[in-house]
């Protein structure tokens, strides 16, 4: 099909690209381009062209790229299913540079008229945890075995894990786009200390000037299974978390075995060294003298970050995972869920990789939020 | 006084009962002064507690207090949400004790803890929030009646169904005859806990005082698989600490008749063989005057189920049959099955037809309003502590039973003790650690 074929019908900035130097962690995409191709014989197909141009995206390092449409000018949006999609551009994504991803199946089925559809591209940084083994010390139930070296049990397949928490900046885009009158906000989002979601009165939401690069905080574990669920992500394993901070037995996977872990069991992401050991502040725990009196940006201590280049498992907030608790006294009845890592409340040593808390999926908490994770499926 | 010398002292202080009569008594409470409280164990039920009383505009949460200062942050958290003040943290309970500023003490520990605890804070003029079961054992529970009286001071047992308007409209309808003579009452406790994955003992994680957390109980090697939920030594068992609910409910019902004559129980680890001593799979007998209760308990028993959120605070009824929590009262002339948690309950008449039925709510905020209210009247509260005790101790013997080989025991209220084995009375009490113990008078 020649280009001349080719009919652009609408270019979709997406918004978030002009925002902040950092993007309050959605990687930057520019250029974005949409447009509509009739092939011969297989029906319209929308293509999408954009710009990725993060020099640090790397096998190791991706991008996780999705898309989502509305075919009603905006009032409702919608994932692109993933297996629609063809190109170089979705879903992990290993280098920089132009990209082209090809929506097939827009169909009337689909969208009735291909040329009324709007598609916002938006990019998370990524980090690869190749598959192997792992030291796995935290225990169903909040306990730890420190005598535990590994097992059968800690063997994980490959997955990919957001490089920071969700921040402010990203949550409240997604509010904006799922819009309505406040499912996944609530009032204690506002509070500009904490958090920095503001609902406006025609049921818009704004971020208070200064904190679109704070992590998410306020939202349930139903709140942060929305937002992912929204990106095509889904929460962490608790054994995902956990591996996230140590690293694997070999730091690029069982199958090759070149980079051994020199630290397979270190106790923080950085190490085994106390978060203020040595006057060196390596995480956002309690207390101001790691720099932060609560909440820090995401990322601020990037220096200290886990063996894959993950930032703030130690500290800042606690993170949801997607494991049941499970001991004797919550099993079948509550539902409670746990959260790892520790936060700017907690002591010094709770924010190591062992240490967890149980809580209602209701809960929501100044010092929980929450990051992503693109795996196998896991079971409920 | 340094922190060290301060702390010295203070361990001296449990096993020298005299000086314990230098606690200063309770400030006196104006109409309008906020009540200070500390609360001890911050677990998901103490954090929950802190975070209820904290958010109530007559109380004050001043202290946060656990051995494991990994527990602070979450605590602290809800805390400094409800009530806009940060508390002030700290791992050894002595100091809320000690502080002259704080009326209540919250007491959300494990069961070995609940006595001591409870005890020094009568002697220090506090009014106590015990969680249940109210005692680790017989002769605790015993003792903290005592201290209750001796002080003059509140203990309200965790036990909040007592204070739930249904459960008062069932001891009234069964007060008033419809379902004739009550001989018999059937109490279900039919749970589903996971095997406990077992670990080696280990070293005690920083930020962790491990010695105080054992406090009055044996000090074992560390180990980071043990619940002490599933250990004699530090607990009545998963069975006793949730079946006391029940009990205590059907106790209410049925009038609350005051001590078992005899205790026939069959006990077992059935099937959660992880290293645990204590059964997974109970069925007890209990005698009153009159009166035969018993004890359906298991641990391993998926289908039962506790009444779910979306039942307890709505007009709808449990699925009965699998409903893991329920009490049946059976009289000469008709029939009632009540639920726990809100469940409501129904009636039926001789020929099996329904004649009444009550919808339920939860109760723990009439509770703690009751504990507030007994605060500044001076009363006794709803569920005060020899109610908590006379609720727990069918169990104790219960677990006594199976302890000396699943024999009947007839047991003396007067003293409180085995008329029928002297192998038994060795479990009325524990033994305590150095420097630990709760005196014989309190």
């Amino acid at each position: 099909m020649s280009p001349s074929f080719w009919r652009i019908v609408r270019f979709a900035v997406v918004m978030l690209a002009a925002c902040s130097a950092v993007q309050a962690r959605w990687l930057p995409t520019h250029d974005v381009k949409v447009r509509v191709e009739h092939t011969e014989l297989g029906g319209p197909r929308i293509a999408v062209e954009y710009e990725l141009k993060d020099p640090n995206i790397s096998p190791e390092s991706p991008a996780y790229v999705f898309l989502r449409y509305s075919k009603d000018f905006g009032d409702n949006w919608h994932l692109v299913p993933m297996d629609a999609l063809q190109g170089n551009g979705f879903d992990i994504v290993e280098r920089p540079g132009r990209k082209e991803v090809f929506w097939w199946g827009t169909d009337q089925t689909v969208v009735p008229d291909p040329e009324q559809i709007e598609v916002r591209v938006r990019a998370i940084a990524m980090a690869r945890i190749p598959a192997g083994r792992f030291v796995m010390k935290a225990l169903p139930g909040g306990g730890r075995d420190e005598s535990r070296k590994t097992g059968p049990d800690t063997n994980l397949p490959l997955y990919h894990m957001a490089k920071y928490e969700t921040t402010v900046a990203m949550y409240a885009d997604y509010l904006n786009e799922v819009g309505g009158e406040g499912a996944g906000w609530n009032p204690r989002m506002a509070r500009a200390d904490r958090c920095g979601i503001v609902q406006q009165s025609n049921h818009t939401y704004s971020v208070a000037p200064g904190r679109e690069d704070y992590p998410v905080t306020y939202v349930s574990w139903y709140d942060a299974m929305g937002f992912l669920r929204w990106c095509g992500l889904r929460l962490p394993t608790e054994a995902e978390w956990e591996k996230a901070v140590r690293g694997g037995l070999y730091l690029d996977g069982d199958q090759t075995k070149a980079r051994p872990n020199p630290k397979p069991e270190r106790r923080y992401p950085w190490g085994d060294e106390a978060p203020d050991e040595g006057g060196v502040y390596r995480c956002n725990f309690d207390g101001e003298d790691d720099g932060f009196e609560r909440l820090a940006p995401v990322g601020s201590f990037a220096k200290f970050a886990s063996p894959y280049g993950i930032c703030d498992l130690a500290g800042n907030v606690a993170e949801w995972t997607l494991d049941w608790y499970s001991t004797s006294y919550h099993v079948g009845l509550d539902g409670f869920r746990t959260v790892r890592g520790g936060s700017w409340m907690a002591v010094p040593e709770g924010c190591d990789a062992v240490t967890g808390a149980t809580q209602s999926p209701l809960q929501e908490s100044s010092i929980m939020g929450f990051r992503g994770v693109r795996g196998p499926a896991v079971g409920p | 006084m340094d922190a060290l010398n301060r702390r010295a002292f203070l361990r001296r202080s449990f096993g020298t009962v005299g000086t314990l009569a230098l606690w200063p008594s309770a400030r006196a409470l104006g109409a309008n002064d906020k009540i200070v409280m500390g609360v001890m164990g911050l677990g998901g039920r103490g954090t929950y507690l802190a975070e209820r009383f904290a958010e109530r505009p007559d109380v004050e949460v001043a202290y946060l207090c656990d051995p494991n200062t990994r527990r602070f942050a979450r605590a602290r958290e809800a805390v400094e949400e409800a009530q806009d003040r940060s508390p002030k943290m700290v791992q050894d309970f002595r100091r809320m004790l000690d502080d002259k500023g704080v009326d209540v003490l919250i007491n959300a520990t494990p069961d070995h803890w609940h006595a001591m605890a409870s005890i020094l804070a009568c002697q220090a003029g506090q009014d106590v929030f015990v969680e249940k079961p109210l005692a680790h054992n017989i002769w605790e529970g015993r003792k903290m009646v005592e201290a209750a009286r001796k002080y003059q001071r509140v203990i309200q047992v965790g036990m909040q169904s007592r204070s739930a308007p249904y459960v008062h409209k069932a001891r009234d309808y069964i007060r008033s005859g419809k379902l004739g003579e009550v001989h018999l009452v059937r109490v279900y406790n039919m749970m589903q806990h996971p095997k406990r994955r077992e670990a080696p003992d280990g070293p005690v994680p920083d930020g962790f005082d491990y010695d105080l957390w054992c406090g009055p109980a044996p000090k074992r090697p560390y180990n980071p698989s043990r619940q002490w939920l599933n250990q004699f030594d530090y607990s009545c068992g998963p069975i006793a600490g949730d079946a006391v609910h029940q009990f205590d409910l059907a106790r209410f019902l049925v009038g609350d008749p005051l001590y078992p004559v005899a205790v026939s129980q069959t006990g077992a680890i059935r099937s959660l063989r992880d290293g645990r001593d204590m059964p997974d799979t109970q069925m007890a007998l209990f005698e009153y005057d009159g009166l035969t209760m018993t004890l359906d308990a298991s641990l391993w028993t998926p289908y039962m189920k506790k009444i779910p959120a979306s039942i307890r605070d709505s007009d709808r009824f449990p699925d009965w049959p699998f409903c893991s929590t329920k009490v049946e009262v059976l009289g000469t002339e008709g029939f009632m099955v009540f639920g726990r948690h809100g469940g409501g309950w129904q009636a039926y008449d001789g020929n099996c037809d329904l004649v009444h039925s009550e919808f339920g709510r939860q109760a723990d905020k009439e509770h703690q309003d009751n504990f507030i209210d007994c605060i500044r009247s001076r009363e006794r509260p709803t569920s005060d502590v020899e109610i908590g005790h006379l609720s727990v101790l069918p169990f104790h013997i219960s677990n006594i039973s199976y302890r000396v080989g699943n024999q009947r025991l007839q047991f003396d209220p007067a003293t409180e003790s085995f008329t029928n084995c002297d192998e038994a009375n060795q479990y009325l009490k524990r033994q305590y650690r150095s420097g630990w113990a709760i005196p014989e008078n309190v």
